[in-house]
């Protein structure tokens, strides 16, 4: 009987708590401080070292910054990164659909080591990928293929580091994905084009679009893997990452901090429409 | 199902195999390309030696602090929402959309020479910039998310309908904590270690700004190959390199195992 009591008691005071007080299933003595010290170690690392970028930006007041952004070279790399990397993302959303797909609706010989060199590109260190592509396609290429110091071994090499991305982003919706609909229309007699533009293409928008996101992200911060082959030419191929690098060696802090926070917040501006446009894909979709 | 034409199979096997398969054959064909004899010279290089141990060592602690807070904060954001917890959410992700150059050149800004605590610190005795602490602290910021991406959507999806009832039996928290939440994540948290680890061994922008690339002294692995290439010692560098994609490789195995536990777990739940 005591046992009995003792449960219900306690399924009353446990398994009915509200919400927002099932946390005092994790350890509660601890808490404060563990909290306190995520908070501290993220300021340490992250926080404080920002607000010092934002107030060294500033440090020439708001003109300083403007001329250090507007200044020839910084445009031009900050355009260049932007182009080199909407491009690579661009070409790599379509090859990133067409490998998914073969990947999720064909069975061939060599499709697990396919799917494994897929996330290659996660996992090598960039300046890996950055110093082979610059031995295989630079100046002492094998195949005599010199594509350093010219913009498409840039994007080549962006195409390199990104190209999981968007696999992985759509392999997933793919592999859910039933297809009455698209058998459905071409039983009424609409092209494979047709079936795949207005109904599979919808559909795997918001996580083409997502991966591509993260793509286009990853490769206007990207250095290791572009900064060999690009040579780094000022005004013809330095990119904004090489730049910034190049102001920080010489100590232009201001400088450097101003081209660093506008790239930041176009990048940011960017992927913020790249988020409206997936959710307005998923709306349609529901 | 229909299969794809096989002129779409070909293409995609062509565009992976030229952009990735070919440029890895190329790192271990160079690498042995010389024998045995002189690559064993090679990995015995004093300076490339230097480098694979500080990368090491580099890893040895950034790797476990980002653990502990990726798991703790994954837990904190999951288990106890407020707005504090919202802000948090969002500010782990903030260091995967940022050039590792600019975490390196934030870095310098705070606890550089010239930066806003490195008087204060060097005054100590501290310094923080281009020595192993600012190695550590920059691999700590490039790989801060990882854990966290992993950890958070499964704590979710697993609830606490398994607590509760341990609770009910009279389990105490920390039993709770160790045999149940600890447990129900632990192939995620695997994968998240190994995506850091994969992360912290092959930065090279961040630690590049903050290290000052000081041969045997602040120069880690990656360093070390890319100024080997800068100095056109490419052999050198493409034997450091293949040592890289190998353990990249070997990371990559990992995963694959991890997430194939996650998925068998799954299933057994399901």
């Amino acid at each position: 009987m005591a046992v009995t009591a003792n449960y219900q008691e306690s399924t009353k005071s446990r398994l009915l708590l509200p919400k927002e007080r099932q946390s005092r299933f994790v350890i509660s003595p601890v808490k404060g401080v563990a909290r306190g010290a995520a908070v501290t170690f993220l300021s340490l690392v992250v926080l404080i070292p920002f607000a010092a970028l934002i107030t060294n930006a500033f440090n020439g007041g708001v003109s300083g910054f403007w001329n250090a952004v507007t200044a020839k070279e910084s445009l031009h790399a900050i355009g260049l990164t932007f182009f080199c990397a909407a491009l690579g993302s661009a070409l790599n959303s379509a090859a990133g659909l067409a490998t998914a797909w073969v990947l999720v609706r064909d069975r061939f010989w060599g499709q697990g080591l396919l799917n494994a060199l897929i996330d290659l590109p996660f996992a090598l260190p960039t300046v890996v990928a950055g110093v082979t592509l610059y031995t295989l396609y630079g100046p002492l290429s094998p195949i005599h293929l010199s594509l350093t110091g010219t913009w498409i071994g840039i994007t080549l090499a962006i195409m390199f580091v990104t190209l999981p991305f968007t696999v992985r982003a759509v392999q997933p919706v793919l592999e859910t994905m039933t297809f009455t609909a698209q058998a459905a229309a071409a039983t009424l007699g609409a092209s494979p084009i047709r079936i795949f533009r207005t109904i599979t293409l919808p559909a795997l928008a918001p996580a083409l679009l997502a991966g591509t996101g993260l793509a286009f992200a990853r490769s206007i911060g990207e250095y290791g893997s572009v900064v060999f082959i690009s040579n780094n030419l000022p005004y013809k191929t330095e990119l904004a990452s090489s730049y910034i690098f190049s102001l920080t060696s010489s100590s232009q802090n201001t400088a450097a901090s101003a081209a660093s926070l506008a790239l930041l917040v176009v990048a940011m501006a960017l992927l913020g429409l790249f988020s409206v446009l997936s959710y307005h894909f998923s709306r349609g979709n529901r | 199902m229909k299969r794809s034409p096989l002129t779409l199979r070909v293409a995609v096997l062509t565009y992976v195999g030229l952009l990735i398969g070919l440029p890895l054959f190329f790192v271990f064909q160079q690498t042995f390309s010389r024998g045995f004899g002189v690559l064993w010279q090679a990995l015995n290089d004093q300076q490339m030696d230097a480098a694979m141990i500080l990368s090491a060592k580099v890893a040895l602690v950034a790797v476990p602090l980002n653990v502990l807070f990726g798991v703790g904060t994954s837990l904190w954001i999951v288990r106890s929402p407020s707005r504090i917890t919202a802000v948090l959410d969002r500010l782990i992700d903030i260091p995967l959309a940022i050039s590792p150059i600019i975490v390196g050149l934030v870095l310098m800004l705070a606890y550089g020479q010239n930066g806003w605590f490195g008087q204060t610190f060097a005054s100590w005795g501290w310094n923080i910039m281009f020595s192993y602490p600012g190695i550590v602290i920059a691999s700590i910021f490039v790989s801060l998310p990882l854990v966290s991406r992993q950890v958070i959507p499964l704590l979710r999806e697993v609830g606490t309908h398994a607590e509760e009832t341990a609770a009910t039996l009279g389990a105490g928290p920390w039993r709770i904590f160790f045999t149940i939440t600890l447990r129900s994540i632990t192939w995620a948290t695997a994968y998240g270690v190994t995506l850091t680890l994969a992360r912290v061994i092959g930065e090279y922008g961040a630690v590049l700004v903050v290290s000052g690339n000081i041969a045997l002294v602040t120069q880690t692995l990656t360093l070390n190959i890319g100024a080997n290439f800068d100095n056109f010692n490419n052999y050198q560098g493409f034997v450091g390199s293949a040592v890289l994609a190998l353990s990249s490789i070997i990371i990559l195995s990992m995963l694959s195992i991890a997430r194939n536990r996650e998925r068998k777990r799954h299933e057994y739940l399901a």
